[in-house]
């Protein structure tokens, strides 16, 4: 695969399909997604902070991030390709389910799912037997939960868009599985699995909520102990955050280097599991089980026992949910748009970027990378920075919804364009050809060609910054129109106030929405090719 | 918004380090009241003064109220902060308010120990804090060195018993093997389920965890020096704002008789602008250590304090 990515003809295909136009917006959105950084530099230069972060101390808890994310990173690559390759191409029994319930962990703020854990096991919890989770180990778990469908969907993405005829082949010439695994389903899910791990990867240097509650102290936790006393220090650490940011993504592009063979419309492949077959869903169903039934039972049970208890001035069911009625739709429409936003946005940047010559399309895709790995905090005041100074035009959008799109889109970019990139990647450049030799245009071929190809891959990448966005929490508190209220921001204003009832019920209503937009907006439209459609 | 208060009026923009069911009511009947529409933006105080900072002249924020006196310490320590009319401060007595006006205390905290009734009998319960250093309490009191009101706890007793015997206690917490959690209420709920035998925080989480679930063995010990030092949620106007009447009229409502009873009764904190008894059963101010500190003029002020508790080795997990 690797001789054929090199080949003259690819290059000369790629440089034909870069004009002018996506240049240009690639290199605005690179500058876009690089000003956080810009102004963390620019702080650290007026305060000469750089050298305290010698003095700060803080190779240890970088070495800390470091070993976090890579653990993370490591472990959700092997649980989101086995699940994804379950759900897409195995006869598991109830595998939509799976397919659905699979992306769900993602809606849990990291925040939330580590003190359910922490109320659950351990002393006095809910399975007293076990020990109570912290430290390294705590927030490995945490993290590895709530992060793992980064991989998966994206991957499942790719397998269901695999043509049948390479497996086909292989199986015919006789390949034992290991090595049909090895040559032929790895190269295929390869560009997804990476960007996925990269996009963990950042999602743990920038995590505060688990760290903090399972008291494991990387550079996040640093930065928010010591944002009030020492700013300066803080933003400083961030800085180191984001090189950490371009570094990584810089060994992602090395590491993902090998091409998918193509993508197709056509059904992939599917495999019986055999005599394994329920065996292999008692695995799965125990792990599913666990990591969404704990945590929900977990909230119904703070949710039931405050508002059941004697003399509780608690609210009633209805008046929960009632008040969840509000938060819930801002919650959908902030979603759905910053999603779908990030998909459109970036496309253009994702097709520099799929073509590996383009140096603007390094360029823009490290960038979008940098923005992830900043804590929300230190987003949220980069933007506040650029955006009070700016032309009265831009200034007026301070605080306003088309503004916090933007911040969502700068900080959840990069789970969308690496997505939409590795489904460019696959794509089939026999399909275009012939299409241009056919006499259609540049438009016409991307929406017959390109748009029904890379759709699930692109959907899915949309799909991550939802879900993402469902859950956002620091910067959404700073640069929501005022009074902007989400089901993120209804959970962090009860557990704030200790009230472990609301966050309960909040989080149960997260959880569902989540769940439903991710069945209708992402799963459903990929199954369609998982269905008998042809 | 302003439609929907019969008004043409912009609202009056509220950043707000107490979480709304806190203060949400609150500002809703000081609309109902004076027809002045309100608009809040609710987050950690810390986060909303690194806000107010960084918007600077361009701060929508017409009234900044704080849960941390490190948080606003930082914008009257910048000149970022209005001073405030007589007619406010004045409502709440001396220790209450900034010496120069840039704030005014709303509303109080006392720090307190949390313990669990069935693991620590009471002749067991220290009467200063100072005596959490004995080994008799070795690993049985949580701390939550990261968070803000430990800081300003520790700030508080710096201001009082000076930096070195504050350096001694942290130094003894930390050869003591006293456990750490992120927050106040991560310690409640570890109390309440047995966890840990007793720990540090502030006064109403308990109370709070007790009206959600009374079968809860958590019980608040209240010491009678620092230990129990009041920590203020402050109210100030900044600079930036073209407001600042309204502002200040709505640090007035927030000091009236009728809000300051909702405190007490509906959040369990102490009114400033009641005199000195508390809310039902619980001490009163004048038997608290009740300790107002300008992180101005603390030398090294919050980052001092940082710096003790991180070479205290507490914050190393």
């Amino acid at each position: 695969m690797r001789a054929v990515s090199k080949s003259p003809r690819t290059a000369a295909w790629q440089a034909k399909a870069t004009g002018a136009l996506p240049k240009t917006a690639g290199a605005l959105v690179g500058l876009l997604f690089l000003s956080p950084l810009a102004y963390l530099a620019i702080e650290a230069t007026r305060a000469g902070s750089l050298s305290s972060i010698a003095e700060a101390q803080a190779i240890r808890p970088l070495l800390r991030s470091l070993l976090l994310a890579t653990a993370v990173a490591t472990i959700t690559v092997l649980v989101g390709t086995a699940l994804a390759w379950l759900a897409t191409r195995s006869d598991i029994p109830g595998r939509r389910i799976l397919a659905v319930a699979a992306a769900l962990p993602l809606a849990i703020p990291s925040f939330v799912a580590a003190a359910a854990l922490r109320a659950a096991l351990g002393v006095g919890g809910l399975i007293p037997w076990l020990p109570r989770p912290s430290g390294f180990w705590g927030a490995l778990v945490v993290l590895v939960v709530v992060t793992y469908p980064y991989v998966y969907l994206p991957v499942a993405a790719a397998l269901v868009t695999t043509p049948p005829d390479v497996e086909d082949a292989a199986r015919l010439l006789g390949d034992t599985p290991y090595r049909m695994v090895r040559s032929v389903i790895v190269p295929q899910i390869r560009p997804a699995t990476v960007s996925g791990a990269l996009i963990v990867f950042l999602y743990v240097l920038s995590d505060f909520g688990a760290v903090s509650l399972m008291r494991y102290d990387t550079l996040t936790r640093q930065i928010y102990s010591s944002r009030l006393a020492d700013t300066d220090t803080a933003l400083a650490l961030g800085l180191l955050l984001g090189g950490l940011a371009l570094a990584a993504a810089t060994v992602e592009r090395r590491l993902s280097r090998s091409r998918a063979p193509y993508n197709s419309a056509r059904k992939p492949r599917s495999y019986q599991l055999g005599r394994t077959r329920w065996p292999v869903f008692a695995v799965v169903a125990s792990f599913l089980g666990t990591v969404i039934a704990a945590p929900a039972v977990v909230f119904l049970v703070w949710w039931l026992r405050s508002s059941l208890a004697a003399g509780s001035t608690y609210p009633s069911l209805a008046e929960s949910l009632a008040a969840l009625v509000t938060p819930g739709l801002n919650t959908v429409v902030a979603a759905c748009v910053a999603g779908l936003s990030a998909a459109v946005l970036l496309l253009p940047a994702a097709y520099l970027a799929a073509g590996r010559e383009s140096r603007v399309g390094f360029f823009a895709s490290t960038a979008i990378a940098s923005a992830f790995a900043v804590p929300g905090l230190v987003l949220a005041l980069a933007v506040v920075y650029w955006v009070v100074q700016a032309p009265a035009v831009v200034a007026s959008l301070y605080q306003t919804f088309p503004l916090l799109i933007l911040v969502y889109v700068l900080h959840f970019g990069v789970q969308s364009h690496r997505t939409s990139v590795a489904a460019i990647a696959g794509l089939p450049r026999k399909y275009r050809e012939a299409a241009r030799m056919l006499g259609a245009g540049r438009f016409r071929r991307f929406a017959t060609v390109d748009v029904p190809l890379i759709g699930p891959g692109v959907l899915a990448g949309g799909g991550l910054v939802l879900l993402s966005v469902a859950k956002e929490l620091p910067a959404t508190l700073l640069l929501a129109p005022t009074g902007f209220d989400t089901l993120a921001t209804r959970v962090w204003n009860a557990a704030e106030g200790g009230f472990l009832g609301d966050v309960g019920v909040t989080s149960l209503g997260l959880l569902l929405l989540s769940g439903t937009l991710t069945w209708v907006l992402v799963l459903r439209p990929m199954q369609r090719n998982i269905s008998p459609a042809d | 918004m302003a439609a929907a208060c019969g008004s043409d009026e912009e609202a009056l923009i509220v950043y707000s380090g107490r979480s709304e069911d806190l203060i949400g009511p609150l500002l809703e009947e000081f609309t109902a009241t004076t027809g002045t529409p309100v608009a809040a933006r609710y987050g950690q105080s810390a986060d909303l003064a690194l806000l107010i900072q960084q918007e600077g002249e361009r701060s929508p924020a017409d009234v900044f109220i704080s849960q941390s006196p490190g948080a606003v310490g930082l914008l009257s320590g910048e000149g970022s902060l209005k001073q405030l009319s007589e007619d406010t401060t004045s409502l709440v007595g001396e220790p209450y308010r900034n010496g120069s006006g840039y704030w005014v205390g709303l509303s109080g905290r006392v720090r307190v120990l949390v313990y669990n009734s069935e693991l620590v009998p009471t002749g067991e319960l220290p009467a200063s804090v100072f005596d959490l250093v004995d080994d008799r309490y070795r690993g049985r009191v949580a701390l939550a060195p990261a968070n803000g009101s430990f800081q300003d706890f520790v700030t508080g007793m710096r201001e009082i018993h000076g930096d070195e015997a504050t350096q001694d206690w942290l130094d003894g917490m930390e050869r003591n093997d006293s456990p750490t959690y992120a927050n106040n209420s991560s310690i409640v709920q570890a109390v309440g389920r047995g966890e840990v035998d007793m720990g540090l925080v502030n006064h109403y989480y308990n109370l709070r965890a007790l009206n959600e679930d009374p079968s809860l063995s958590s019980v608040n010990h209240f010491f009678g020096d620092v230990g129990s030092l009041v920590i203020i949620t402050a109210g100030a106007v900044p600079a930036s704002s073209d407001r600042s009447e309204q502002a200040e009229e709505l640090l007035r409502y927030l000091l009236s008789r009728q809000a300051q009873v909702f405190l007490a009764d509906g959040t369990f904190e102490y009114p400033l602008a009641l005199g000195d008894a508390g809310p039902a059963g619980l001490p009163s101010l004048a038997a608290l250590d009740a300790t107002t500190y300008d992180f101005e003029t603390l030398s090294g002020g919050l980052l001092k304090t940082k710096e003790m508790i991180d070479a205290s080795g507490l914050e190393e997990p």
